[in-house]
């Protein structure tokens, strides 16, 4: 074994491997919650569209567009999330999703728009403010998966 | 790799996916997507028709649940007749669009004019039920609303509903 790969091993042995092992953790859960709601919204694009129609942001025909790209975006991240190929981006992407969802929340919340929240089942009554607490955790998972993710490039 | 660098790659690596999902989701979604485009160009006219004649008022999933549970309310499916067949909220009227000539008129003998209807359709996608609407007005009845969530969303929700008439 050479000097500088026993030094990068040494390196990423500093991390307390219970450490390690839960981040991988959390990341395929993040991959496995972002394929499954990808996969409802694919079933029913419809629905879905419906759902984001409900948050009167877009015009008519954007809430089509957006109903039938973005569930295919979310099954993209969580694949590679639970594949763990390219873990950068598709946590980077949840990331900003995520930014975009509870931006959307709130604002329907802040206009008193009685919707729900379209972000898994359509038609199920999620409490918006639940939503938005559910959203905060994804985002707080993935900004782990990208500090661990810097943490071994950096190593 | 430097930091730029680095950035520079996450930023195109993000762009890839991106652009495979819209890919897919367009292709996947391509029929949807042109009803829905073409959908808009008829779109324009009716809304601005609606200025001067009256048009039915929108209401909620929630709304429309609990004029349902009151039994206050007579549902009216404005879907063809084999969409009807194969599922519709429990106790709706079948009232397609194709049909209002004939179906209308004979729906105004047996309803009273001062009954609340709500009329409903697949859904977003779907502006028959805010016609049928108009022309139940149209013929003197006061109360009338859309539910724009449409059958899917009643389905989808749980609610009751039946198959054949």
């Amino acid at each position: 074994m050479s000097r500088d790969a026993s030094r990068a091993k040494s390196g990423d042995q500093m991390q307390n491997p219970l450490i390690k092992h839960s981040i991988a953790i959390v990341r395929i859960c993040l991959g496995a919650v972002f394929l499954y709601a990808g996969m409802l919204k694919i079933v029913d694009t419809t629905a879905f569209a419906g759902s984001i129609a409900a948050y009167r942001l877009f015009p008519y025909f954007f809430n089509y567009l957006v109903a039938a790209v973005l569930p295919w975006l979310e099954v993209i991240c969580g694949v590679v999330l639970v594949t763990g190929w390219r873990t950068r981006p598709a946590a980077f992407m949840i990331l900003l999703l995520n930014l975009f969802f509870t931006a959307a929340l709130l604002s329907a919340l802040i206009r008193g728009l009685e919707i729900d929240c379209g972000c898994f089942k359509p038609g199920a009554a999620d409490p918006p403010l639940m939503a938005i607490g559910r959203d905060l955790v994804f985002m707080a998972m993935a900004g782990l998966v990208i500090w661990q993710d810097w943490r071994r490039s950096a190593a | 790799m430097t930091t730029r660098q680095s950035m520079m790659r996450l930023a195109i690596e993000m762009a890839i996916m991106v652009a495979l999902a819209a890919v897919i989701g367009v292709s996947w979604n391509y029929r949807l997507l042109v009803n829905a485009w073409t959908g808009k160009g008829a779109e324009a006219p009716k809304a601005a028709a609606g200025i001067s004649a009256p048009i039915p008022l929108p209401l909620g999933l929630m709304q429309v649940k609990e004029l349902y549970d009151r039994k206050e309310a007579t549902f009216i499916d404005s879907r063809d007749r084999v969409a009807y067949g194969s599922g519709h909220i429990k106790g709706a009227i079948s009232l397609p669009l194709m049909d209002t000539a004939t179906a209308i008129p004979e729906f105004g003998n047996r309803v009273p004019k001062n009954a609340t209807l709500v009329v409903y359709c697949s859904g977003y996608a779907c502006e028959d039920s805010i016609e049928v609407g108009r022309q139940l007005l149209a013929i003197g009845y006061t109360t009338v609303y859309y539910f724009d969530g449409g059958f899917p969303a009643w389905r989808d929700a749980g609610y009751p509903i039946a198959r054949r008439p």
